[in-house]
């Protein structure tokens, strides 16, 4: 478990797994462990958190879930991102950037 | 793209829960093992790997009850738990919800019922294209005498209208369809006929489905005799023959050449078998008032216009029937939409009805929700635990709603089954062509209004429940055993003081209603009913516009008549007492102190034993007899009314009518329908009986359009096959001339008062029902003081009061409420059934035997529904309800 975890700000972790997804199929774990790996370890999605965004998520069309093989043969759930989870990844990406952006400026402002 | 997603997962979710749950289960499964070989593969021993993995997971069931409250169609899942949950709650009190149910099923049908009537004939649209632009014609009259209403037309106005009256296409038909004898084969039937005008069916926009509609030619006076038929007389009279126009089909004994045939399904005002052109005139039948008019506003044109042309037309007629016994008074006319027009006369009745159907819902939400409030006080501890337990408000409210909304549902389905059996009875009631429409159904429309009252209803008998809990003492609620507060049973009993209220007016008003139609069936009805027979046949045929065959037949069909085993007497006359007679008008006294005056009278024409045959007394004078012929001194009778009246009680015989008609007898008034002065039902009309002998050839064809002879056999005792041989009888003088039907005198008073009897009908079931609802409410109430107050009770009787002073403490609360209803409901009668007067005959609207019924009924009611309660109070055991605590 990390030391120096940062509570994700509302919203983020969606665009975190569209993020994660964005490069291929994984399953749950390899998704936790990709957005770990992307955030530097800033970053650690617990279960209790992740499942319900993966399946409200599913739901939504932007992910679709099918079962295969994972490295060390264990049946798993991978998840990629559909049609529509592209352009939602698209959307965030950009949405997130104004913000993050703006929120640089402000706090740079004397 | 997105809803459709979710909705399709929200249906997965629903419908393959067991397959989702399983995919959730081996998911996170796989998660921990894969988490778990990490580990291991680390160097972690496998059974700390394992612990560390659970323990970073954090409970497996959470993370599961996490992903299912963001699972899409959750909100359905937990309304279904909440429904399931509440039908086994309506389960666990079957003794309620079968009140509950029983209640709104009773009032929600009558009110379907009901509403289907009023949906027939004033919501949904006429069967015709653009029927917003059909209209018939009022008149209103102000001045000494006022009256608003429609009137038929003359023969004048209608030329007019026909003529110079551009904004409107307009047509008039004979007033209601007659029964015509049509030869069809080997067969003679007795069909409705229709006498309309040209362009009678290009007004409703109804096109033949072969051949043409009526033309001018066809209409004119003494035109080609045509005919066009109804699709249903064409299939089944002539097997749909597809080259039917151009040929003749006989028809009242004349060659008639069918001209078109109308199309499946098309239906007129008039609803006849088949339709016959009017061809009317200024003289003879359009001399009088005696056609009905519909309008159609032609395009481009507005109500204005067709009100401003038709004012200006008729206004200036030469001759103003209107004036004659008005003078100076005020005549305008104006339009009125079809629909309205037709109903008029039935308006305030049906509108009555749904009012008296409106409030047995409210007395039956006034009951509802005085169980309900019973209910939710009573399930207290289980609502307190499911706050305890962390259950919002808002939670447990809904799952209160939702089990009135189911009860509702529920209710309002068993009351559609109910609705549908009342409105068959209902129909059967009715006489046929009584409602202007050709059928009522539960259409959608019906349906809808039924699910939005019966929502309504658990609205209103849920609210007070909702009102009473909203605020609610955790603690205290804990603490209490059962709350029996003294404010609720106070509410409770003013529910039902206004449910037995608004039932007293109910009662009153139908106990009002049976008054008055006693009254009017035990009328002295001046002849004997009893054991006489009747028989009607429509002499509109060629062959006796000729008097002196009409006179044959009569004379022949009677003698043979008077053959028939068991028959005392036989006589034919144009009407019955009890029927409405044909009026004459143009009746002048010719000599003596009134000479000059005119006398509007009812007119029969009578063969010589009518008198006798139906028992009417000769008061004075000599009855007709045989040698009362066409060539000699022209006679009359008149009845004691019409002395009364044009002689002011002077000796009338040997005073003369009309010139050369003579008054040789006067007989007893009967009861009959009146058709000058309709101020009762039955009144003893002013008449003059003619001898049928002295019936002119010229008035003949005219008079039996509008009205079918009876021909009336008195027998001592009932003979069997009576009627089967009174056919056989007159077969044997005219095998062509049928008999439309047989009546007995009773048949003929129930149809005069047909509309009484339906009043008197549907109020009192409607009374009858609100009486039961009441009755119900009191038992309920009291039924639950006792329930409640059992140990209050038990420690009344350990202390030493008797049984019987128990029962009259919790029983007076009952009884007091039906009392306070009792005395508003009187009170409520004096203002309300002030609108009744015009419907009652023989008694006033504050009448005392009615009052008394009602009090008795009441409190007979109340005592019943006070002390089978209170019954179960002997069976307390006061050291068990004191142990109980």
């Amino acid at each position: 478990m990390g030391s120096k975890q940062t509570t994700l700000l509302q919203g983020t972790l969606d665009l975190l797994i569209l993020k994660a997804l964005g490069t291929g199929e994984l399953h749950g774990l390899g998704i936790s462990r990709r957005i770990e790996q992307m955030t530097r370890g800033t970053f650690v999605v617990k279960p209790g958190s992740l499942f319900p965004a993966l399946h409200r998520m599913e739901e939504a069309g932007w992910l679709s879930g099918f079962w295969g093989e994972s490295e060390n043969n264990r049946r798993a759930k991978f998840y990629r991102l559909t049609k529509a989870g592209d352009a939602q990844l698209e959307h965030e990406t950009e949405q997130w950037t104004r913000v993050a952006t703006a929120m640089t400026q402000a706090l740079k402002a004397t | 793209m997105q809803l459709l997603s979710r909705v399709r997962s929200a249906l997965r979710n629903l419908l393959r829960k067991r397959q989702v749950e399983a995919q959730l289960d081996e998911e996170l499964r796989a998660y921990a093992e894969m988490m778990t070989d990490e580990r291991i593969a680390a160097g972690v021993p496998a059974s700390e790997a394992r612990r560390s993995v659970l323990v970073e997971i954090g409970g497996v069931e959470q993370v599961k009850q996490a992903v299912r409250d963001r699972r899409a169609g959750v909100r359905i899942e937990l309304l279904w738990q909440d429904l399931r949950y509440g039908v086994r709650q309506l389960r666990r009190n079957p003794g309620f919800t079968v009140t509950v149910l029983a209640t709104l099923a009773l009032s929600i049908g009558a009110n379907t019922a009901i509403f289907s009537i009023v949906n027939a004939l004033m919501l949904r649209s006429l069967p015709y294209p653009h029927a917003e632009r059909l209209g018939v014609i009022f008149t209103r009259i102000r001045g000494p005498i006022t009256s608003d209403e429609r009137h038929h037309v003359n023969g004048e106005q209608w030329e007019l209208l026909r003529d110079e009256v551009p904004a409107l296409l307009s047509a008039v038909s004979g007033a209601r369809p007659t029964g015509v004898n049509l030869q069809a084969g080997p067969h003679v039937q007795y069909v409705f006929q229709g006498r309309v005008s040209q362009r009678y069916f290009d007004v409703l926009a109804v096109q033949p489905l072969l051949g043409r509609n009526f033309s001018e030619i066809e209409d004119r006076p003494h035109g080609p005799k045509t005919a066009v038929l109804s699709y249903g007389l064409w299939r089944s009279a002539f097997a749909a023959n597809p080259n039917i126009v151009g040929q003749p089909v006989l028809l009242k004994g004349e060659p008639y050449t069918v001209i078109g045939v109308l199309p499946e399904g098309a239906t007129t005002p008039l609803n006849a078998d088949l339709y016959t052109a009017l061809q009317p005139t200024r003289d003879g039948e359009g001399g009088g008032t005696n056609f009905e008019l519909i309008t159609r506003l032609r395009d481009g044109a507005t109500w204005q216009e067709a009100d401003a042309q038709i004012n200006r037309v008729w206004l200036a007629r030469s001759s103003r029937y209107e004036l004659h016994d008005k003078p100076g008074a005020q005549v305008s006319y104006y339009t009125v939409p079809l629909q309205q027009g037709q109903i008029a006369t039935l308006r305030p009745q049906v509108l009555a009805l749904m009012l008296a159907a409106g409030l047995i819902l409210l007395i039956a939400c006034a009951n509802l929700a005085g169980l309900t409030l019973v209910r939710v006080l009573r399930r207290t501890p289980e609502v307190a635990t499911r706050l305890a337990l962390g259950a919002s408000h808002w939670q447990v409210q809904r799952q209160l709603w939702i089990e009135n909304l189911l009860l509702a549902l529920v209710g309002g389905a068993a009351g559609v089954g109910v609705g549908f059996v009342a409105l068959r009875g209902l129909l059967l009631l009715l006489p046929q062509h009584f409602l202007p429409v050709t059928g009522v159904s539960l259409d959608a429309r019906v349906l809808a209004f039924t699910l939005l009252i019966s929502v309504l209803t658990s609205m209103l008998f849920g609210m007070l429940p909702a009102l009473a809990t909203r605020r609610f003492d955790l603690r205290s609620a804990i603490g209490t055993r059962m709350s029996t507060d003294s404010g609720h049973l106070a509410l409770r009993q003013v529910l039902i003081a206004g449910e037995v209220a608004l039932t007293v007016v109910l009662l009153t008003a139908s106990g009002l209603l049976i008054r008055t139609l006693v009254h009017l069936e035990t009328l002295p009805p001046g002849f004997n009913p009893a054991g006489v027979m009747t028989a009607r046949a429509s002499l509109d045929e060629a062959r006796y516009h000729d008097a002196a065959a009409f006179r044959e037949l009569l004379n022949e069909s009677i003698a043979a008549m008077r053959r028939i085993p068991g028959v005392e007497n036989a006589a034919v006359g144009l009407s019955l007492p009890y029927e409405r007679a044909l009026n004459e008008g143009g009746l002048v006294i010719s000599d003596g102190k009134e000479a000059g005056q005119s006398a509007m009278a009812a007119a029969v024409y009578v063969t010589p034993d009518y008198f006798a045959t139906l028992q009417i007394p000769l008061l004075d004078g000599r009855a007709f007899t045989d040698a009362d012929r066409p060539n000699t001194q022209r006679v009359a009778i008149v009845n004691r009314a019409f002395a009364q009246k044009f002689f002011h009680g002077a000796n009338p015989i040997g005073r003369h009518i009309d010139k050369d008609m003579v008054i040789v007898g006067i007989v007893e008034s009967v009861e009959m329908a009146p058709g000058i002065d309709p101020t009762a039902p039955l009144t003893g009309e002013e008449t003059l009986y003619f001898p049928a002998a002295q019936a002119e050839s010229r008035m003949l064809p005219m008079i039996h359009v509008w009205f079918q002879p009876s021909w009336i056999v008195r027998t001592a005792r009932p003979v069997e096959g009576l009627t089967a041989q009174m056919q056989h009888a007159l077969a044997s003088v005219d095998p062509d001339l049928p008999f439309s039907g047989f009546y007995s005198m009773g048949d003929v008073l129930a149809k005069t008062l047909a509309m009484q009897r339906i009043e008197v009908a549907l109020l009192s079931t409607m009374a009858a029902l609100a009486l039961v609802l009441s009755a119900v409410g009191i038992f309920a109430l009291v039924a639950n003081i006792v329930a409640q107050k059992s140990r209050e009770i038990g420690i009344r009787i350990a202390l030493g009061s008797s049984i019987q002073q128990a029962m009259l403490h919790i029983g007076a609360s009952g009884a007091r409420a039906a009392s306070l209803g009792l005395i508003a409901g009187l009170v409520l009668c004096t203002g309300a059934l002030r609108a009744m007067r015009s419907v009652l005959y023989g008694i006033g609207v504050y009448d005392a035997p009615t009052v008394l019924a009602v009090v008795l009924v009441l409190a007979s009611v109340t005592i019943v529904a006070t002390i089978l309660p209170t019954l179960r109070i002997a069976g307390i055991d006061p050291a068990q309800t004191l142990r109980e605590e």
